[in-house]
């Protein structure tokens, strides 16, 4: 008797046993849960309570205001908040547009068998290696209003009469904005694209080949429908990486000028720390969320789950 | 496929081309880098310099602290990364090995996490880390990234623990060993390679951040990280374009360094959570 409760006793503790093992699951994924709870989901809630109090610098352990909804009130009702959607819209149409372009030609060129195919691949995504910031400074330099290389070049191939005035042009800032985040953009999906091109077996094409398909025909019955499923998830993670980049516009252009490059992303920055309005700035920001959970579904659907 | 001599050479010209076109930037940055002043403030622009100015890197590395600026990059990236890989790695074999309930919940929270603007999340943490005391801090930077790379690398690290056979723990648990025990001495020794390449992954998220890095430690330029540091080079009226270039490789030099070593690693990497 005494025998089997204490076999019992021992047992209860022994996460070898199939009944308890779920136990052990729990016990290891703990750690985790609780840093996501401690740095993610309370600053999460601390910033969608904070969107609906009016409050300039909140501190933590004060006094909360009451609820609100004039963050969102004055958000619609103002100017510049649709004026950012509108910029955030067109950046992240061009810039995806644009990375899916680059990314997938580059692919489908260093996808062919050639020596040094290696190196050639290595040096089709170096850009993703380099740092956004020095980036930055890289084309901020070539896009300078007086020396600047694309300005001089404009006017050598005859897009231009004149420098052209990158910071001071709200036209020419867009396009500054969206060469750069191209170029630091379309290594990513380069990467993905080549590894779903290998893996699309090669018999495919033979087979197509025998049947007499042309090298379009190929591209378009067997490698695009085969590439889909990688092009998709690629596609909305760049759409979301333009929706939510901060350093590239930020040290680039700062917004401007007149706030032609300031995406939703810089706003929320902006209202808090450079005007100190947090309330507002939490309210961009949680919209920010909505907007690209909502967009990241409806193109997603049902296969969402691969994005993780 | 043979091809025949002309699609060859066309093949290989817009390879070329494309390489040239692609790497540009990046030599205009040494370009820059290396020319005189008078070079640079001059049209048609020089794609040589005629008397390459090798003495920057030693001019500027003397007078910025870019020793100092690498050094707090490398302290945020490895504190960040350690903390990330110490909850990651056992977070992501449990959701790998064991159904729980919730298990579904976890997913869709990664997938949210993705989406999470860092300048959204910037606004809470501010408020925190200020209520703490440790805005100027390097601590700052540490939990910072850490909220940026713990729900990638589970459920990456997921997806490496997928790959290896559970009937491997299995064999050493008959053999006496405990569940805990066949997890560290069975799965991580065989998971090292994706480890690694979790590890470098994030470590180039963390070394990437610039929105953290400016909100948190603006005000203690002893603790500025490499990008932080690079963009207090650029003036308000006048930048030195060769100065700040020649800061710029020092600064891109380790990421490219990684990426150039482990290249196939982190593809591999990126590529693991996309095709599942």
């Amino acid at each position: 008797m005494t025998d089997t409760v204490q076999a019992g006793r021992r047992k209860f503790f022994d996460l070898a046993r199939p009944s308890r093992q779920h136990l052990l699951g729990y016990i290891l994924i703990a750690p985790a849960v609780l840093m996501v709870a401690a740095i993610i989901v309370w600053p999460l809630i601390l910033a969608i309570d904070l969107s609906f109090q009016q409050v300039k610098i909140p501190r933590l352990g004060g006094a909360s205001r009451p609820f609100s909804l004039s963050n969102y009130t004055w958000l619609f009702s103002s100017q510049e908040f649709w004026l950012a959607c509108w910029v955030t819209l067109k950046l992240v149409v061009v810039v995806t547009a644009g990375s899916v372009a680059v990314g997938l030609s580059t692919a489908l060129l260093v996808n062919n068998k050639f020596k040094g195919r290696t190196v050639a691949r290595l040096g089709m995504a170096l850009p993703w290696a380099v740092p956004e910031i020095i980036a930055v400074v890289i084309f901020a330099w070539m896009f300078d209003t007086s020396f600047g290389l694309f300005g001089w070049l404009a006017i050598q191939l005859g897009f231009a009469d004149q420098m052209i005035p990158w910071v001071s042009s709200s036209t020419a800032a867009f396009w500054a904005v969206a060469i750069t985040m191209v170029w630091k953009g379309f290594p990513f999906v380069s990467i993905m694209c080549l590894a779903g091109l290998q893996s699309i077996p090669s018999d495919y094409y033979a087979a197509a080949k025998v049947d007499g398909a042309s090298v379009f025909q190929r591209f378009r019955w067997i490698t695009m429908p085969l590439l889909m499923p990688v092009l998709g998830v690629t596609l909305v993670l760049t759409l979301l990486w333009v929706f939510r980049d901060f350093s590239i516009i930020k040290v680039l252009t700062g917004g401007g000028p007149l706030r032609s490059t300031q995406t939703l992303s810089i706003m929320t920055y902006d209202q808090a720390f450079q005007y100190h309005n947090f309330g507002r700035a939490a309210a961009v920001g949680v919209l920010t969320l909505v907007i690209c959970i909502i967009a990241s579904l409806l193109m997603l659907g049902r296969r969402s789950k691969s994005i993780y | 496929m043979k091809r025949t001599f002309a699609q060859s050479l066309a093949l290989y010209a817009t390879v070329i081309f494309t390489l040239l076109m692609i790497l540009f930037p990046v030599y205009w940055l040494v370009v820059t880098a290396l020319s005189t002043t008078n070079e640079l403030y001059r049209l048609p622009p020089t794609f040589w310099p005629t008397d390459p100015q090798w003495d920057i890197f030693a001019r500027v590395w003397a007078a910025k602290p870019i020793l100092m600026w690498l050094w707090n990059s490398m302290l945020a990236a490895v504190g960040s990364v350690a903390l990330s890989m110490l909850v990651s790695v056992s977070a992501g074999y449990a959701l790998s090995r064991y159904s729980m309930r919730g298990g579904a919940t976890m997913g869709l929270f990664v997938l949210t996490a993705k989406m999470l603007p860092a300048t959204l999340l910037v606004i809470p943490l501010f408020s925190i880390f200020s209520s703490f005391g440790l805005i100027g801090s390097l601590w700052t930077l540490v939990l910072a990234h850490s909220t940026m790379i713990i729900p990638f690398a589970t459920w990456m690290l997921k997806g490496y623990f997928d790959t290896i056979p559970k009937e491997l723990e299995q064999a050493a648990m008959v053999d006496g060993c405990s569940p805990i025990g066949a997890m560290v001495r069975v799965v991580l020794p065989i998971a090292t390679p994706g480890l690694a390449a979790t590890a470098l992954y994030a470590f180039v998220l963390s070394w990437a951040d610039y929105a953290y890095a400016r909100t948190f430690l603006v005000n203690s330029p002893d603790n500025w990280t490499a990008n932080l540091g690079i963009t207090t080079m650029q003036g308000e009226y006048v930048t030195y374009w060769n100065d700040i270039s020649a800061a710029s490789v020092f600064i891109a030099l380790p990421i490219i360094a990684i990426y150039l070593f482990l290249e196939r690693y982190l593809v591999g990497g990126l590529t693991a959570g996309a095709e599942k």
